[in-house]
């Protein structure tokens, strides 16, 4: 089943714990930031271009889509929090 | 044809058309809580109030001048947004149950709703937001130039004025435009949907006019490879080699601190979130609005610089590029776009400013400088709408006063990172304030103090530097010719990239004051309570809104105080006794001073000192604490006593099974110790007639010559040590078999007198042997008690035969009675001999304990006494060693009569 499918996010809920995807969320926060500072960034930062582009350029709006995507990802299969979940009163 | 006249129309036809969208906004958020208004997408959309003209005119330019650099400003973000469970959320959080109204509220309520951290933090907010506005006023500016400037019919009425002149009309306009927005009323929640309906319209109009001027860019390009391939050959590439350095780390820092401490940000993202779930769609979707500014800058970039002639502005690309190719209205459009941008932030930004500065500085001044209960809420509010206009007015003078003053430099980019600078002042603070619960209020002052005077140092003064000679004199000398105090090489760290000069010193500083100062001050009592609100914001149940408590206090209100605290038993105590006192009903008790003293003494036996006058002045006084937030003070206090009572009766108990684990452990080695005596003593009891058992056989079968006499004498002493050998073995079985109960043991009723009677009898020899004389005393007559007859018989053949043997007395004398004691039947044996000494008296019932007086007594084993004790206490009776009627020992055998 592909994860972006509709389904995912309950196939997701039931597998993995809440825990589990707070520590993917801040993995994936430190890995996001760890790809995009030196010494990482240096390991694509070829002098190479595809499609006439720099690969610099691909690569660093690649990082930056993976952590859109993937934050999205764990985002909808976090659980919500309790009702209260500080909301603001009217 | 585009003219400026036909720009400023439209300019302000489109504000116009903002404003009914703010009108409506505001009408239908009120009318409806669920509307459109209230969803994630238009969470988001405001959030994107970040990307200003910075973004839409001055990403291209940085993108033309510096490559890649432009993407950090929107990566820093990206991370923080992605890691929005950790920080935002917490924020969020926090600052809805504090009702924080500002980034300057949050930092004076955590470190003890102290007012003076929040007029400093707002002065450095006001102060440093100057460039951000600046350039925003620049790029207005410029937009309208580069229309103008393009044709003789383009200047329209425009001809004649200066750009000076021409930012002071938007920065008059902007700032009339924003006093009608934002301060039509005062909201207590500081939520404007309005406004930020029209800041999400915007976020649409300046995202669709980026796209389409780089869809156009693309298309007119040739497509992305055409223009990079086209770049490439005119020598325009983008410059990575040295991209990654410590600039590109330095802004993308920058950049993380300014999406949290920025005001108009902590306003849209913090203030006007009005559920926290928001955030799990803004925490991706704000990134990818971001990723989607982003993704034409540099075509646009690479295409304007080769396109464009030379000494164009590369900063005003996304306009003049559609001017250039003749798409008027696509440059009209765009121009709306940068129009949007500018008008977005300055509108949101000068409005979070005007809170700031209302709240924590006009405000405060107003509550001290006039009387008490004078006035009605209508004056405060339009006082208050009064301060934020005059506010505006301020911050956009500033604005433009820093525009004026620094018109010279000409990239968009340098001046919103001095802001940035500025802002990131905070960012330590923010962290500790949510993170670490010791960062004290002296900390936080000073270490945002410290940081600010190095960025008004290394920052600030040197971007007057070309409007300036003794700005330019004293970054080239320093001041009084002081080399290492030069703004751009502090303490001699020469040769670094200004900002990032800048940036490290004035966090260093701020860093390491926060941290140092932390450690050596101590936090107030309210600091301390604020700080384990933050920290355990997670911790803590669902906090029930309350009240506020407001004005005097009423007998009701102390009296909910002291019930939690003190438990209601106490409490009614206390205040019937103040009632009766003061003569009146308990219900119409008025607290005086004296009581309140009296019950703050009380609280403090429970709560401490410090939180009892904290909770009652707050109680007393009135404030922003509400009574609910005590009450849960006080309740976490409880549970801390609670938890801690526990604690000490757990270690109590632990204690207490040390002590019996040690004397349970105490008892085995004595048993051991006991065990390896016997050992010895049985090995040496065996030992003796085995010796003489074996040297009279060695002797009889080594030598033949001896006579008949001999070998019948050295026979007989063999059989009488092995018989003695027997004995042994056979007392011992018998009292080992004893004390492990293995043998059967029937009690049956005996004639206890008969038994003793045969005892006597049995020893009649051995008296008559060693010339004892036998005294009986009175005798109990006939007895029935249950025992083991024969048993019983040994027992007082044991006690006679001891009292005969160890009786060196020149007269020796046994007595022997029998009598009814309490109920039992008691035999004394007593004697005239040496007696027992005290210190042996204990060790006489152990085995092989013969007394130290005949160490050379081998005639029995020393289990005499142990066997008839085990024999005794079978039969259910005593045996011990009491006072007698003559000088020597006296046993004593008791037996309970039977019924």
């Amino acid at each position: 089943m592909p994860m972006w499918s509709v389904r995912s996010d309950n196939y997701w809920a039931a597998a993995v714990d809440r825990p589990r995807l707070i520590g993917a969320m801040l993995v994936l926060t430190l890995l996001g930031a760890m790809l995009m500072l030196p010494p990482l960034v240096h390991v694509f930062n070829q002098n190479i271009t595809h499609f006439g582009v720099p690969q610099i350029v691909f690569y660093l709006f690649a990082v930056w889509l993976a952590l859109i995507i993937g934050t999205a990802l764990l985002n909808r299969a976090l659980p919500g929090d309790a009702p209260d979940a500080g909301k603001r009163d009217h | 044809m585009l003219s400026a006249d036909f720009l400023i129309a439209t300019a302000i036809g489109y504000v116009g058309l903002l404003f009914v969208i703010a009108y409506f906004g505001d009408r239908r958020a009120r009318s409806n809580t669920r509307s459109f208004l209230h969803s994630p997408a238009v969470y988001t959309l405001s959030i994107s109030v970040y990307c200003t003209s910075w973004t839409f005119y001055g990403a291209v330019g940085n993108a033309a001048r510096s490559g890649l650099e432009f993407v950090t400003i929107y990566l820093g973000p990206t991370l923080v947004f992605v890691g929005w469970w950790f920080l935002l959320r917490r924020l969020v959080r926090i600052s809805h149950h504090q009702r924080n109204t500002s980034v300057a509220d949050l930092l004076s309520s955590r470190f003890g709703k102290s007012n003076r951290l929040a007029v400093l933090v707002t002065s450095i907010a006001v102060v440093g937001i100057a460039p951000y506005i600046a350039l925003q006023l620049k790029a207005v500016t410029s937009s309208i130039q580069a229309v103008a400037g393009s044709s003789e019919f383009g200047q329209g009425s425009l001809a004649g004025i200066d750009d000076v002149g021409l930012a002071f009309g938007i920065a008059a306009g902007m700032a009339l435009f924003t006093i009608l927005f934002g301060t039509r009323h005062v909201d207590a929640k500081e939520q404007h949907h309005g406004v930020v309906a029209a800041i999400a319209f915007e976020a649409v109009v300046k995202l669709a006019a980026l796209l389409a001027v780089g869809i156009f860019v693309v298309y007119v390009g040739g497509g992305f490879e055409a223009i990079f391939s086209r770049a490439a050959a005119m020598g325009v590439a983008v410059d990575a080699a040295n991209t990654f350095d410590s600039r590109w780390l330095t802004t993308l820092a920058l950049s993380v601190a300014a999406i949290v401490c920025l005001p108009r940000q902590f306003q849209v993202t913090v203030v006007e979130n009005s559920d926290e779930n928001h955030l799990r769609v803004a925490s991706w979707a704000f990134p990818a609005y971001m990723l989607l500014m982003s993704l034409f800058i540099l075509p646009i970039a690479m295409f304007g610089l080769v396109t464009m002639p030379d000494g164009a502005n590369p900063d005003m690309f996304a306009l003049t590029l559609p001017m250039a190719f003749g798409q008027d209205g696509l440059a009209l459009f765009a121009f709306i776009g940068g129009f949007s941008s500018a008008t977005s932030m300055i509108i949101l930004e000068s409005i979070a400013l005007s809170i700031m500065v209302s709240n924590h500085i006009v405000m405060p001044m107003i509550l001290r400088f006039s009387p008490a209960g004078n006035g009605d809420g209508q004056g405060v509010t339009r006082l208050l709408l009064n301060a934020r206009r005059f506010s505006i007015v301020l911050i956009l003078s500033l604005g433009f006063f820093y525009f004026f003053f620094t018109r010279d430099s000409d990239a968009l980019a340098p001046i919103g990172l001095i802001s940035f600078t500025a802002i990131a002042q905070f960012f330590p603070a923010v962290l500790a304030a949510l993170f670490w619960r010791e960062a004290s209020l002296k900390a936080a002052t000073s270490a945002i103090a410290g940081g600010f005077l190095f960025w008004v140092w290394c920052s600030f003064l040197p971007s007057f530097q070309s409007v300036s000679p003794q700005v330019a004199n004293l970054l080239a000398n320093g001041p009084w010719g002081i080399a290492w105090l030069r703004p751009e090489a502090m303490f001699g760290l020469d040769g670094m990239d200004p900002l990032v000069h800048a940036a490290f010193w004035s966090l260093t500083v701020n860093v390491l004051t926060l941290a140092l100062v932390s450690l050596v001050t101590r936090q107030s009592a309210l600091e301390r309570i604020q700080a384990s609100v933050f920290v355990d914001v997670f911790k803590r149940g669902p906090l029930v809104r309350g009240n506020f408590v407001l004005g005097s206090a009423t007998a009701n209100d102390l009296y909910f105080v002291a019930e939690r605290v003190l438990g209601e038993r106490r409490a009614a105590a206390l205040f019937d006794v103040a009632a009766r006192e003061s003569g009146v009903d308990p219900d119409q008790l008025d607290p005086t001073p004296e009581f309140i003293g009296r019950l703050e003494r009380e609280l403090a036996g429970s709560i401490g000192a410090a939180s009892a006058h904290v909770m009652l002045s707050k109680v007393v006084s009135g404030s922003d604490i509400s009574l609910e937030e005590m009450m849960q003070m006080a309740d976490e206090t409880q549970q801390v006593i609670e938890y801690s009572q526990q604690l000490e009766q757990t270690s109590a108990e632990l204690r207490s099974t040390a002590r019996q684990l040690e004397e349970a452990n105490g008892r085995l080695r004595e048993l051991d110790a006991r065990k390896d005596d016997f050992l010895s003593q049985v090995s040496h009891e065996v030992r003796t007639p085995m010796t003489s058992i074996r040297s009279f056989s060695e002797i009889l079968l080594d030598d033949s010559d001896i006579t008949d006499g001999q070998r019948r004498h050295f026979v007989g002493t063999i059989h009488q040590e092995s018989l003695r050998l027997t004995k042994l073995l056979d007392e011992i079985l018998d009292l080992s078999a004893l004390e492990r109960g293995e043998r059967a043991w029937e009690n049956l009723p005996t004639n206890a007198e008969a038994a003793l009677d045969r005892a006597l009898l049995v020893c009649e020899a051995a008296l008559r042997q060693s010339g004892v004389q036998l005294e009986t005393g009175s005798r109990a007559g006939a007895i029935t008690v249950a025992a083991d007859a024969d048993r019983l018989c040994q027992v007082f053949i044991n006690l006679l035969i001891n009292a005969i043997r160890y009786n060196d007395a020149p007269a020796p004398v046994l007595r022997v009675q029998s009598s009814i004691l309490a109920g039992s039947y008691a035999v004394e044996i007593a004697d005239n001999g040496p007696g027992v000494p005290t210190e042996e008296r204990k060790l006489i019932f152990e085995k092989f304990s013969r007394g130290k007086r005949s160490p050379a007594d081998t005639r029995g084993a020393g289990l005499g006494l142990a066997i008839s004790r085990q024999l005794v206490e079978r039969m259910n009776g005593t045996l011990e060693l009491v006072e007698g009627p003559l000088c020597g020992a006296c046993f004593r055998v008791q037996l309970p009569l039977r019924a």
